[in-house]
This record gives C-alpha cells, structure tokens and sequence, in this order.
C-alpha cells in the first residue's frame, strides 16, 4: 500500500502543528483505534453515524459495536471483520487526535479520504494484466530462490514492479527473474537499505534507454545522456527506497535506513550475497533490475 | 521581504531534484538560488551566506540531511529549514521537527501546492 506518512500530510494541511504531531506521536503507542473509527476506513459508516452512536453509549450502557448492529449502520459480521483486521498505523495517529480533541470524526473522515485518494493507488487503477503480471512475477521469485521469500521481500519486489507502472508506464514485459554472481554493467546505479532487512538495489540499461526512462519518469523530453538523466535513475532508485521504508515504517512500525545512491564504476560487478537478476524489457529498452539481498528476517 | 531579495538554499545530492526544487519555486520570483550536492557543503554554503530558507534532503552523501539541520540550527537557532525527502517514516519526521525543521515534504513532488505554500506563507509579493 502507499500510505505516505499521515502524520506529514496532516501538518502540510495546515491541520495540526509540529507540537501536537510529536505530542500524537509520543501517545500513539497507547491509544487504542476505535470501533467506530475503523467503521469509517472501511467505509461502512460515516461521521456522523459514529457521532449518533457515541451520543447513544451517553444514555445507555450498551457497546459501540451492538448499537451500531442494532441502528442498522453494521452487521454482525462486520463487527467481527473490523476488529480482527490489521490495520493501518496511521488511523492510531488519527484516533489519538481525536482523543486529544485536536480533530474531530467529521475531521478524520474527511482527511482519510483525501490522504488515501491522494497518497494510495489501489489495486483497481491498474489493469488486471499489469497485477496479473505483476503476481506471477513475484510467484517466480518464489521458485527461483527455491525457498519461501520473507514478506520484506515480497513487498519489496511488488512495489518495485507498481512504482515503475506508477511512474515510468506499464508497457514492459519482465522476462524471468535469476539468480547471478556477477554482472558486466552499462549505466548502473545502485542503493542499499539498512536494518532488519538489507537489500541493494541495481538499475542497469544502456545508454539510449536512460534518456527515455528518464524523459517517462521526469515528464520532459531528453535527448542526450546527460548529467539529468543520469540523476533520473538514481532518484527514481531512491524514490522507491524512501517510500518502500515508509510503508515498512507505517505498517510494521520498523525503521530502516537508506545510502544515499551511488553510479557503479565498476565494469563487472561480483555480487557478495544472494543476488537476483531481473531483466524488464520496455519498448524504448531492456533495463536490467539487480536486488542483492544481504539480510531478510 | 519580497522572494525576489531572498536566497534560498537547496541541499540535495540530485541534481534533478534540485531542478526541479527550482522551477517550481521562479514560478512565484526570482531568489538567488544557491546548491549543496552533500551536506558538508550545505553546512559551509549556509555558515557563508546565510540564506533566508533552506530546502534540504535527507540521504545525502558525507552528512546527511538531520546532521545538517543539527549544524545549521546549532549556529543559527532562527534558520528556516524545509526537509524535502522521499523518506517520511514518523521516526525521520519527528527527528527532522525536533531537530528544529519547520517543514516536511514528501517526495515526489506531486503538484507544486506545499512548495507555493511554503513561499507564499513566507514572502510578500514582488
């Protein structure tokens, strides 16, 4: 998922101050989501249901859940359904908001829909060619590596292939991902992440067809392999590095680390860990996608 | 102040970035623009010239982005630094604010609207 950290969507807003983001922050780890805030991620309720139903458990001792079955607005199983389901790290943050009467239902619902229309591709917006591609890709991996991926991975490998839909076009072919010990490189940028999970990440291609990954990704027309086109890559790399680690950070409440992304010098690169090769052909060139994977817990 | 007497730091190791931190910025004036590709330079160009606002990336080379903010504000506690990076973990946040950033910027930079807020909020018009 894409969910870009609320937290800096909610200060960009205007909604909150620095100060009452941190103090959220700091209460967050203890601040339980509730019922009714869940009802309205899922869509099942609206604020002003969730209201009607808070002023209800006002007159009588009943539980969020129960009234909101027995007024119709949810049915058992959905109240089984929202609370077994894991949920986003970010609706802690909103529900400690509205704890502390910084924000309102009204408030919360309005920014969810917002955040998640502006910061989440769902899976609809694709075609189901691009996420049937994009599964048997990543099964794939699964029967290269001849042992179970960790869920690092198969993120990783899924966000990879969605943020080059997302930002360079859903016009490739992958060909069969395997494993390789070297690699004779052309234009070859690469960067590592850190922490519970370490994986470095090589983008290689020729020259031609860096000046058109980079015209697609930055929405201008180069014509000549220079010094733009060449950050194109690494900031595309990095791009996807940085919000892999906020979706790791949202999700599962991990920090991981990023290098900064460097150009291979090297002719021939001798890989130390277990190394895949991904070659993904677009109609401008075939790019060669490297993930070397130090460690996945 | 007008965005046209202002001096605007840029400290980030992408050149496209640092473009494109540009364009959208001499859509609303024509600041004198200065560039840092590592945050060594970015603390030097700042102690030289003291620039009225810092745009700043955090991964970059030889110190990054929260060790910049650190330098800067330990030598000028008023200094006006926006993060703009593609890592917005809460963690990075909260170090970057409590650092003593104003602002975070998720990339991409989707529309130019956080950027136009940042000037228009701190710039009259010229």
């Amino acid at each position: 998922m894409y969910a870009q950290f609320f937290g800096n969507y909610l200060l960009s807003r205007g909604v909150i101050t620095g100060e009452q983001l941190i103090d959220a922050i700091q209460k967050k780890s203890v601040s339980h989501v509730k019922l009714g805030t869940l009802a309205m991620h899922a869509g099942y309720m609206t604020a002003n249901e969730v209201d009607q139903i808070i002023i209800m458990q006002t007159h009588q001792d009943a539980r969020f859940g129960e009234l909101a079955v027995k007024e119709g607005y949810l049915t058992e199983a959905q109240v089984t359904e929202l609370l077994k389901a894991q949920n986003p790290d970010f609706l802690q943050l909103g529900q400690t908001l509205i704890d502390e009467g910084i924000i309102d239902n009204q408030q919360l619902q309005a920014l969810m829909i917002d955040y998640e229309s502006e910061n989440e591709i769902y899976e609809g917006d694709y075609s189901n060619e691009t996420i049937a591609s994009i599964n048997h890709l990543v099964e794939n991996f699964f029967v290269i590596a001849e042992r179970s991926l960790s869920s690092f991975e198969v993120s990783f490998i899924r966000l990879f292939l969605t943020n080059l839909v997302r930002f360079i076009g859903d016009d490739f072919t992958p060909v069969s991902p395997y494993t390789c010990k070297e690699y004779p490189t052309n234009f070859c940028v690469s960067q590592r992440i850190n922490g519970r999970f370490s994986v470095k990440t090589y983008i290689d291609m020729p020259e031609t067809a860096c000046i058109k990954f980079a015209s697609r990704y930055v929405g201008e027309d180069f014509t000549s392999f220079d010094e733009y086109v060449q950050s194109s890559l690494e900031d595309f790399l990095n791009l996807h590095n940085g919000l892999f680690n906020v979706n790791v950070s949202n999700d599962m409440s991990i920090e991981l680390s990023l290098d900064p992304p460097v150009v291979e010098t090297n002719e021939l690169l001798t890989f130390k860990a277990e190394t895949f090769l991904l070659p993904i052909v677009f109609p401008f060139g075939t790019l060669h996608v490297i993930f070397e994977i130090f460690k996945s817990e | 102040m007008t965005l046209d007497d202002a001096k605007i730091l840029i400290g980030d190791d992408s050149i496209l970035a640092r473009k494109q931190i540009k364009d959208i910025i001499s859509q609303y004036g024509s600041p004198i623009f200065l560039e840092a590709s590592n945050g060594q330079d970015c603390i030097d160009i700042y102690k030289n010239e003291k620039p009225t606002l810092v745009f700043l990336d955090i991964v970059m080379p030889v110190k990054d982005g929260n060790a910049v903010i650190r330098e800067i504000i330990d030598f000028d506690k008023s200094a006006d630094i926006i993060v703009v990076s593609s890592v917005g973990t809460q963690a990075q946040l909260r170090t970057a604010i409590e650092t003593g950033a104003k602002d975070f910027v998720q990339k991409p930079l989707k529309s130019a609207d956080q950027i136009h807020h940042i000037i228009t909020s701190r710039f009259e018009r010229s």
